[in-house]
């Protein structure tokens, strides 16, 4: 059961809907906060579970995630991490403060980030959907505060019993020079994957 | 420690930490006389509804990786009436709307936890479980001392 069919083809596919996917998303970041808000260097690979914290950080850090799943035809999860600090900046981009000015993430700055994984995980699905043809519905995001290894431990749980190894998705968020770099973790379940493997068979 | 690793040490300059558990469970066990002491990382309750373990690490699992455990501290030389047993973590970390508690794998484990403990006739000392902060716990090897710390606040001994 460990040994999902990750192979360089369903890699491939992946690849082209979360390029498809965020480019979307990056559409729709412009369309909320009214200015252009670029996404830039998307790239998707495989990792192993067990070595996910080590990527955010030390498993100890604070950090700020933004979970969804989804449900209907094929269900799994999305994940979206950054350190603490990141988040804040993430949130002046979006709010189009000036860098530095958000010095806590707060109700306002939850809701905000709650958006941006929305949208993320909504156009990355509407992707997925669109591709094959499955029903897709992702549930409302739940965004936490605490340390890396603690918000990690949800998908590590669900997924541990199931897959060894997540996809990781990262992007580049940029309104003119400034930057932020976001990483997703897409979990999907076994059926899932089958699915899109016997579709594009 | 990492997810699914076990360490166990008699000597007084190591400190075992397992840094930020959400729904994983760190479960330790000093013996305060012969100073043995040990921490475990453990991720799932145990073998998925029935399913066999497909997989080698028996320390991700709470029931398997709680057995080993005591094997490690008894072979170091542990006495088991002795033995100080905490069991630190296991918070839902999700709250939000439409998540239902089936992924509150937190207090599963925690759950399994207690069944293994009263199976193997072991006291559980202390607890520090449940609700929705990650924790960091030490194990100081010298004291057999065991403290945890939750975002933005101190370490504390329990």
């Amino acid at each position: 059961m460990n040994d999902v069919p990750f192979d360089q083809k369903l890699l491939q596919m992946l690849n082209t809907i979360a390029n498809e996917g965020i480019s979307n998303a990056a559409r729709g970041f412009s369309g909320m906060v009214g200015r252009k808000i670029e996404v830039t260097n998307p790239s998707l690979k495989l990792v192993p579970l067990l070595t996910i914290p080590e990527i955010v950080g030390s498993p100890e850090d604070d950090a700020v995630g933004i979970y969804l799943r989804f449900e209907g035809d094929m269900i799994g999860q999305i994940m979206m991490i950054m350190p603490y600090d990141k988040a804040m900046e993430l949130v002046d981009l979006l709010m189009g403060l000036p860098q530095g000015a958000t010095q806590h993430v707060g109700s306002m700055e939850r809701s905000a980030l709650g958006e941006l994984g929305n949208l993320c995980g909504t156009f990355f699905l509407n992707s997925l959907a669109k591709l094959t043809s499955a029903d897709l519905r992702p549930t409302p995001p739940a965004v936490m505060v605490d340390m890396v290894g603690a918000i990690l431990d949800i998908i590590v749980a669900t997924a541990g019993g199931i897959s060894e190894q997540v996809l990781l998705m990262q992007a580049n968020f940029m309104d003119g020079p400034r930057s932020v770099e976001a990483n997703f973790w897409v979990i999907p379940d076994m059926n899932a994957l089958q699915n899109l493997l016997k579709k594009n068979a | 420690m990492g997810l699914g690793e076990r360490a166990v040490s008699r000597n007084p300059d190591d400190v075992l930490v397992a840094y930020g558990l959400g729904s994983c469970l760190g479960i330790s066990m000093v013996d305060p006389v012969t100073r043995v002491a040990a921490l475990l990382h453990a991720v799932l309750p145990g073998a998925a509804n029935g399913a066999p373990h497909n997989d080698s690490n028996t320390n991700k699992y709470v029931d398997s990786g709680i057995e080993n455990l005591l094997d490690a501290v008894l072979k170091e030389g542990a006495n088991k009436n002795r033995l100080i047993v905490r069991v630190i973590g296991g918070a839902n970390m999700i709250i939000a709307p439409g998540m239902t508690n089936s992924f509150d794998i937190g207090t599963r484990n925690m759950d399994a936890a207690r069944r293994t403990f009263q199976r193997l006739n072991l006291k559980i000392t202390a607890e520090e479980v449940g609700g929705h902060t990650g924790r960091t716990v030490h194990v100081y090897v010298a004291e057999s001392r065991v403290t945890v710390r939750v975002i933005g606040e101190k370490e504390r001994d329990i």
